[in-house]
């Protein structure tokens, strides 16, 4: 079987090259019948990687050994979930995911995206060839799934941490993101080697743009939601390069979905937005090579990795090669209109572009800090949280103020008497907010105060969208409020889909704000009978329970939390001890309360022979706004997603007018 | 009553024809992006230095002491402090180490640790609340 | 093991003539261009994306006045140049 396994890579990869060589003579000396053998061949890499994922899934099902890799990470006594997630739980198996994400994406998107046209689907086809090329090369001559041992009594196991819903669900999230990003490159890519000026290719991929954003955004909430309540420090997200390799491309890809509405609307930024496209996934590439190659360690490690240069090398080549594809193509690209005003809606993108970037950037360097700095001066040096959270206020707020003034400016020309009043009730409302909680004692925390003025600023402004909107529908008559709100969302998906994002932006904001700014960390030791006071919570100790399960051992430290009188519940933090893995884990207590977003989150730190407990207890307010945001981002996503049957029909007037006739 | 092909007329208002404001914008940006990285990093100094044990001599201020838990922890990080060594990855130099706060659960002898401190009298003292460990990587080759 | 080399066979089998398929389909075709738009088609599609522009702008230019975010005064100085903007690619487009 494993040789079927090797065999399924193996001719996945010859059909990519072919796809790629076959592709792009294709495409240079417009050959239909072998455009159409290279998109087949695409399909059938499709189908040949899907062989070699069953056959995968099969061994790791049966608890069979004899591959290497199943060995490494799992065991017989790992729940059937487990085993089979583990799938993605290394090196090679997390390649042969992301081979068979992008030749399912490549597929599903060159079959719908016709409309691109024909022309430049041609080109498309040798460019996702290529990419896909690569990943199957490593595959089989580098980091192959289906290398054999003699088969070991048992595995080596998951790591404990690992076996949690959030965690088995995270890589394909975010590997739907990072690979997804491939679509709308090689898109962008086909229509410069096409020599199109059009928006058809923006048009075609635009869905699956915003689909790969919206996983890459989820996955990384989820990431973040896994070391909140599995690692349990108290915090979910600790700037390592691992996250910030999945949030550089998502910043790119937020840049790149606003610029890309400017083009449609006013056909300029051209050469911008094919600049973020690259951006976007090469940014992606790089996360995955840091992840996977260890480089940031430090650079001796990345000698040792095998597959690290080859992510280098690919890097290197996507960036030269896109960069000079551009160059070529700029005199096509040059727009023809201009930027009117500084006032103006395309301004505001423009900002929130910069910004994006910005932010994008400097997370990238404080990622490459060791690197580039034990080159220069042969020491390595890091940077960390000041740093990040530094660069996250200074571009950070001005982003978030952005989102709210964004859809109250009109395209073209704003005036400054229009935004006076259109601003007026939000401005009200945010000062009003600011008053309020500087009253109420929020100006510990001057970030804090200006986080949450801000965020009351774009949520008002968001309502205010929606109910001028509503009523200007209603007003041209014939729908109550019901219908008329409707009718507005349904007819502006994107817009409305959009604000209702905007919106989770900024529950994420608050809640980020809240549970960093604002929250009250205590630790003490606590004999059997002592409490300690956290935030108004009166958290008393009644000593250890021990309990044997199946492959570990969980020591529980009962917790009773009063306050004011109340007693609001037994908690148990604790550790498990994983006997297979020799592992200790972190067992935290989360107490949620309902009414006011926030946690009263437990640590058992250490546990001591004299029956105490060294205690860590957090109070954070408005952490869970952060998850409740993650619901209306997948919402208003979906919103915006939607098809609409009347576009839909506008397009293809558009565009099948002008298709290219056999 | 204006002529048929309209296909030339320009119909840019207002803006000048020579420079886009949209380019001065971005150099605008750029610049302004530089002078606030520059400035944070005047202020805030160029990051911690990142060194193993045999490094160590002669730093005074604060560094990021990286290396590998080296022979038996003794103490307690939550009272009086833990005391353990640490090594280069590579080499057998070691520094001792006392540490208070909280202690990440893949610390044990032989892992590989990250801390935040100063060589204080030939013992680094850390930071509370620095040590971290670093996940032995799923994906790092297998030694 | 048998079962290995069947599907294994099947997949070489599928891939080429799935590669294959095109040239199979048409020995012999009697046009086997990829064919490019022409100027003219080429310009009558930025003639189309251009109307859709203009029409889409002035659609919106309604719509923020009705909803506040452009003044009257705002509106009246850009509607009369967006209309005739509009009417003009129309007529490209249409011409």
């Amino acid at each position: 079987m494993p040789d079927l396994g090797r065999a399924a890579l193996v001719t996945s990869f010859l059909l990519l090259v072919y796809a790629s060589a076959a592709g792009v003579f294709a495409a240079w000396h417009g050959r239909r019948r072998l455009a159409e053998s290279a998109q087949n061949a695409l399909i059938a890499a499709f189908a040949s990687t899907t062989v070699a994922v069953v056959v995968l899934l099969t061994a790791l099902a049966r608890h069979d050994f004899s591959y290497s890799y199943v060995a490494q990470h799992t065991s017989r006594e790992l729940p059937l979930g487990y085993t089979l997630t583990a799938f993605w739980g290394g090196q090679e198996g997390s390649l042969l995911l992301w081979l068979f994400v992008l030749c399912g994406y490549s597929v599903a998107a060159v079959l719908t995206a016709r409309r691109a046209g024909r022309e430049v689907i041609a080109w498309v086809v040798p460019v996702l060839g290529l990419i896909g090329s690569f990943f199957a090369m490593l595959l089989v001559f580098v980091a192959s799934p289906f290398a054999t041992q003699a088969a070991p009594a048992d595995g080596a196991g998951l790591n404990p941490s690992l076996q949690n819903p959030y965690m088995a669900i995270h890589p394909p999230m975010l590997y739907l993101g990072y690979v997804g990003l491939t679509v709308p490159f090689a898109f962008a890519m086909g229509a410069l080697l096409a020599r199109r000026t059009d928006e058809r290719w923006i048009v075609a991929t635009r869905r699956w743009t915003l689909a790969a954003w919206a996983f890459l955004g989820v996955g990384q909430l989820l990431g973040a939601h896994w070391a909140y309540v599995e690692i349990g420090w108290g915090g979910y997200y600790a700037w390592d390069p691992v996250e910030n390799a999945a949030l550089m491309p998502w910043l790119a890809a937020t840049a790149y979905l606003h610029s890309v509405m400017i083009q449609e609307k006013r056909g300029m930024l051209k050469v911008w937005n094919v600049l973020l496209v690259v951006l976007a996934f090469c940014l992606s590439i790089f996360g995955t090579f840091l992840t996977r190659s260890g480089i940031i360690q430090s650079i001796h490690s990345f000698t040792q990795s095998s597959i690290g240069p080859w992510f280098l090398g690919f890097i290197c080549f996507i960036t030269a090669a896109s960069l000079a594809l551009v160059f070529a193509r700029l005199p096509l690209l040059r727009a023809k209109t201009r930027l009117e005003s500084l006032v103006s809606r395309e301004a505001t993108f423009l900002y929130n572009n910069l910004l994006l970037v910005a932010l994008a950037l400097t997370i990238l360097w404080g990622v490459i800090y060791p690197l580039v700095s034990e080159a220069v001066t042969g020491q390595a040096a890091t940077v960390s949280k000041p740093y990040y959270n530094f660069f996250l206020h200074s571009f950070g707020l001005p982003l978030l103020l952005l989102m709210g003034i964004g859809p109250l400016v009109a395209w073209r020309r704003a005036s400054l008497r229009a935004l006076g009043r259109t601003f007026l009730w939000p401005v009200v409302a945010a000062l009003a907010a600011g008053i309020g909680l500087l009253a109420a004692g929020a100006g510990s925390s001057r970030i804090g105060v200006i986080a949450y003025t801000f965020s009351v600023f774009v949520l008002a402004s968001i309502v205010l969208e929606f109910a001028r909107g509503t009523r200007a529908r209603r007003a041209l008559g014939g729908v109550g409020w019901g219908g008329a709100f409707t009718s507005l969302v349904s007819r502006n998906r994107r817009r409305y889909g959009g604000y209702v994002v905007h919106a989770a932006v900024v529950l994420l904001a608050i809640g980020v704000a809240g549970s960093s700014a604002y929250q009250t960390v205590r630790e003490t030791r606590l004999h059997p009978g002592d409490s300690m006071n956290v935030a108004g919570n009166r958290v008393v100790f009644r000593g250890f329970d021990t309990k044997l399960e199946g492959n570990h051992r969980a020591i529980r430290a009962n917790v009773d939390v009063y306050r004011g009188g109340d007693y609001l519940g037994r908690y148990r933090p604790g550790k498990n001890q994983y006997f297979a893995e020799d592992q200790v884990s972190n067992e935290v207590s989360i107490r949620h309360d309902l009414l006011t977003g926030g946690d009263l989150f437990m640590i058992a730190d250490q546990v001591n022979a004299d029956g105490s407990v060294d205690l860590k207890v957090l109070q954070k307010p408005l952490v869970n706004l952060i998850w409740l945001a993650g619901l209306v981002f997948v919402g208003g996503s979906l919103i915006a997603l939607w098809p609409d049957a009347r576009e839909e029909r506008r397009l293809a007037e558009r565009y099948e007018g002008v298709t290219v006739r056999a | 009553m204006r002529p048929g092909g309209e296909a030339g007329r320009d119909y840019n208002l207002g803006v000048a024809r020579r420079g886009s404001p949209a380019r001065l914008i971005v150099a605008l940006s750029v610049a302004a992006v530089l002078a606030v990285f520059l400035l944070y990093t005047s202020i805030a100094g160029g990051g911690t230095p990142s060194l193993q044990p045999s490094q160590l001599a002669g730093h005074a201020g604060r560094v990021s002491l990286v290396g590998i838990v080296a022979g038996q922890p003794t103490g307690d990080a939550h009272e009086g402090g833990l005391h353990f060594l640490i090594r280069d990855r590579h080499a057998m130099t070691s520094v001792p180490v006392v540490y208070k706060g909280s202690v990440p659960d893949l610390f044990k002898t032989g892992r590989e640790v990250v801390v935040d401190g100063k060589l204080q009298h030939g013992t680094f003292v850390a930071v509370p609340n620095s040590l971290v460990t670093k996940c032995p990587s799923k994906y790092a080759p297998k030694k | 093991m048998s079962v290995a080399l069947l599907v294994g066979g099947l997949l070489a089998v599928a891939s080429v003539v799935l590669v294959a398929a095109p040239f199979l389909r048409e020995p012999v075709a009697s046009d086997d261009r990829l064919l490019q738009p022409d100027a003219a088609q080429r310009r009558r599609l930025a003639h189309a994306e251009e109307r859709d522009r203009a029409l889409d702008a002035l659609r919106e230019l309604e719509f923020d006045h009705r909803t506040g975010k452009v003044s009257d005064e705002d509106y009246r100085t850009q509607v009369g140049d967006l209309r005739q903007r509009a009417a003009a690619a129309l007529r490209q487009a249409d011409g």
